[in-house]
């Protein structure tokens, strides 16, 4: 896992060069980048080390001869689809289902829509409010992480929680924080 | 405080590479790199459910030995499929083409030749 010869080369432009050039040393490159974090979600799903290794490796060969089959825009986005269908399906027994692919326009519309959210004054005015609404647990462990910028490991010591709790506190939190959010900005206009 | 406050709205944050994923497994990143990481996997659904897996994993320093496998198993199946298929290319040879045509002609003209002295005998 040394930092390879591409690394000054990004995903996009790495695809770019594989539909130009046919080339299946691009999507090798990239895949790469990838194996880790495959290996770690198909270690998820499927809970054995020998299974997950496999999982992987049909994975890539499943990427090998699909990815000639779309434009990919978002390769990492596609791949986690990929990858997490497979664990799906495998754990179901069902090889039949296509992957369909995620459309480029919702992702990009998406992104648009958060970013013009963050960037309103509004919305932090707003935030301030909703966070003071959360339950104890979560308002302390949301403080603890985002605003004063602990570890997990460091909430777990503050707080006395253990460290799966931390991340669902955080996780539920940032989640109810969005709803709220959502909810007071939309009675206001 | 603002700029804190975006970070929970905000699902922008830089890609973490693997190296540090890996180094964030072992224990060995500061407490403020770790929580940038988290920061991170609060984000992205791709790197939250691999550390979740990966924290599974009874031995995380054999991570480096899996992963270097499953690529070498990779770059097998990315550089067999172009070899295969350049074996399937057959690239024109000039100069055996030409040897080929020349001794063709020597067998023609060598036939006429058998087949003139042998009208004359």
């Amino acid at each position: 896992m040394k930092a390879g010869r591409f690394d000054h080369i990004n995903d996009a432009e790495l695809l770019e060069k594989y539909y130009n050039e046919n080339n299946q040393r691009w999507i090798g490159v990239l895949l790469e980048r990838y194996t880790l974090l495959l290996f770690g979600v198909c270690m998820k799903y499927l809970k054995n080390e020998e299974e997950a290794k496999d999982a992987v490796q049909q994975i890539f060969l499943k990427v090998l001869s699909e990815v000639n089959k779309y434009k990919i825009d978002y390769f990492k986005s596609w791949l986690y689809m990929v990858a997490k269908n497979y664990c799906l399906m495998k754990l179901r027994g069902n090889n039949g289902r296509d992957i369909k692919e995620i459309s480029k326009v919702q992702i990009a519309d998406e992104e648009t829509d958060k970013q013009k959210f963050i960037e309103n004054e509004k919305t932090y005015i707003v935030l301030e409010e909703s966070l003071k609404e959360l339950n104890d647990e979560q308002k302390q462990c949301v403080i603890l992480f985002y605003l004063k910028k602990n570890s997990y490991n460091q909430i777990s010591e503050i707080t006395g929680f253990s460290i799966m709790q931390v991340k669902s506190y955080i996780q539920n939190g940032k989640r109810n924080l969005k709803l709220l959010l959502q909810k007071k900005l939309d009675n206001r206009h | 405080m603002k700029e804190n406050l975006k970070d929970i709205l905000s699902n922008l944050n830089p890609d973490i590479d693997q190296e540090t994923l890996m180094l964030y497994l072992q224990g060995k990143l500061s407490a403020e790199k770790q929580h940038e990481v988290e920061k991170h996997l609060m984000d992205s659904d791709f790197e939250g459910d691999a550390v979740e897996g990966l924290e599974g994993l009874k031995d995380k320093r054999r991570l480096t030995i899996l992963v270097d496998q499953l690529n070498f198993e990779l770059k097998r199946k990315t550089t067999k499929r172009k070899s295969r298929r350049d074996r399937l290319q057959i690239k024109p040879d000039h100069t055996l083409m030409i040897a080929v045509i020349i001794i063709l002609l020597l067998i023609v003209i060598s036939y006429f030749i058998i087949q003139q002295f042998l009208s004359q005998g």
